[in-house]
């Protein structure tokens, strides 16, 4: 039975890889445009080099993660095989690293051209990806929280993309389109149902998994990702009939749904059966807190509108939100993944002829919490400079960079581990 | 440890992977024919699904109310 140890079913390494190293490089990038926008940047949403940023983060970061880690993890959680998973992962790779390049150059010039070349590369790539997961996915029965789950994120990008797409256009071609609501929607559906629910449906299997807490409950597991979705049907159809006070019940609850998903995990964080206070359980720890707070704003703001009049709030939102949040939670995954894929892969090209080392000194823990404390330390920067932007945008946006930089760093140093080994091993094929 | 399900189980809910696939194979390999192994797990194991179908074996999933996937696996 040891040989069936074998994991063939596993996408080549190659496939998720490459998005794990590119998507801090976008977080250095953002970084950058923050030092050389200066202060304007936190002056408005709308300000240009701000749109860039936001999308270097959510393109170019976040989705990069997300699609690889989905690439890698589908036959895992949901059984389903993607069709020639290599292939899938360099075109995707390559159009959504084109993609996020192209939209923050879009944003920052201005121009007609820059949007429809964006929005042609970005919706061709998201497509084809969207394409490649759902035929795998197609007929796969929901048979756990999870598989539901990540159907309803896939479906949550598709109408992403489709906000996207009629915004870009529209901003290229000067349609006359209720761009601040139709934004925001854009956000809801983006950080909600796609984001949220993919994260929401990841962490029923990674928390308990990685780091060893009870599981969710089935009950709660399974109305979660349907009910964001119907929240942000309810959040569209309001602004078809333009109903503000319907967007505002929505918004309030998904911060309340939102507010009770984390602060359960934090629930089953306490419960955990290790005593070890890794990076992954920190980095988790600080994103649900950071995640909590954000949703506290929204829920504030859908009770009480006139709290979003002052010009900061927006920008505040996004840092808790997006980068103490999100990027946090990915990148604690990330540290999980990365070590337990390299493990997996050198397990299977040994193939009992040298054993793999052991997961957890793949990536030490040491370097993995200095980055992570770089990475809250420019967050708590980041949110500094939406009040006091003359004097902390310039070293928030350093240490924005030097935190994803330093991210790229943990994960080669990984690599070249993975290489090392394999050069020990000798000829073998697969990975 | 038993269970209403069988007398032969593996609670692999707070060990980290591969442990659960790990003693999960060892467990059947030690089973008497016409016995069933009961495997309590906090996540659907598809890659176990795809093992024990190569190799003859047949399985029961239940998802129950504390989120524990119940994995019944028999030789039919």
């Amino acid at each position: 039975m040891q040989a069936l140890l074998s994991f063939d079913r596993a996408p080549p390494f190659a496939g998720p890889l490459r998005f794990f190293l590119t998507a801090p490089l976008f977080g250095v990038l953002a970084g950058l445009l923050m030092v050389v926008a200066g202060p304007d940047i936190m002056a408005s949403r709308w300000m240009p080099a701000t749109l860039a940023a936001t999308h270097l983060i959510t393109v170019g970061f976040m989705l990069q993660i997300m699609v690889g880690a989905l690439i890698q993890i589908l036959p895992v959680v949901t059984g389903a095989n993607l069709a020639h998973p290599l292939p899938v992962a360099r075109g995707v790779h390559g159009g959504l690293s084109a993609g996020a390049l192209l939209l923050a150059w879009a944003f920052l010039s201005g121009t007609a051209a820059g949007f429809a070349a964006a929005a042609v590369v970005l919706g061709a790539t998201v497509a084809v990806f969207l394409g490649a997961a759902g035929h795998a996915l197609w007929g796969v029965p929901s048979t756990s929280p999870t598989i539901r789950g990540l159907k309803l994120a896939l479906v949550g990008l598709l109408v992403v993309l489709a906000l996207g797409l009629v915004m870009a256009l529209g901003l290229g071609n000067g349609w006359p389109l209720d761009l601040a609501s139709l934004a925001d929607l854009h956000a809801g559906w983006g950080l909600g149902a796609w984001a949220g629910i993919l994260l929401v449906a990841m962490a029923y299997v990674v928390v308990p998994m990685f780091q060893l807490t009870p599981a969710y409950p089935a009950q709660g597991s399974w109305w979660l990702p349907p009910a964001v979705v119907a929240l942000l049907l309810v959040w569209s159809g309001a602004l078809v009939f333009g109903s503000g006070s319907a967007v505002r019940l929505v918004q309030a609850g998904l911060a309340v749904a939102g507010m009770g998903f984390a602060a359960f995990t934090l629930h089953l964080q306490h419960q955990r059966r290790r005593a070890r206070f890794d990076a992954t359980f920190r980095y988790w720890q600080g994103g649900l807190w950071c995640a909590v707070l954000a949703l506290a704003m929204l829920l504030t703001a859908a009770v009480r509108p006139e709290a979003t009049e002052w010009r900061g709030w927006s920008s505040l939102f996004g840092i808790v939100f997006g980068v103490g949040g999100f990027m946090s939670l990915i990148a604690g995954m990330l540290y999980k993944i990365v070590p337990f894929l390299i493990w997996l892969h050198l397990q299977n090209a040994g193939q009992g002829r040298a054993a793999a080392p052991n997961v957890n000194k793949v990536l030490a823990d040491g370097p993995m919490q200095r980055q992570m404390r770089a990475h809250f330390a420019a967050t708590a920067l980041m949110a500094g400079a939406v009040f006091w932007p003359e004097a902390l945008v310039w070293p928030a946006g350093m240490a924005f960079a030097l935190a994803n930089g330093w991210l790229a760093i943990n994960l080669l140093s990984a690599v070249r581990l993975y290489r090392r080994h394999m050069v020990e091993l000798g000829p073998v094929t697969g990975c | 440890m038993t269970h209403p399900k069988s007398n032969h189980v593996v609670d692999a809910r707070y060990l980290e992977p591969p442990e659960p696939f790990v003693l999960t194979m060892e467990a059947l390999d030690t089973l008497a024919p016409g016995e069933k192994l009961l495997l309590l797990l906090f996540r659907e194991p598809h890659p176990l699904y795809k093992v024990l179908k190569q190799n003859g074996y047949a399985y029961e999933t239940e998802l129950t109310a504390d989120g524990t996937f119940e994995i019944l696996i028999w030789r039919p």
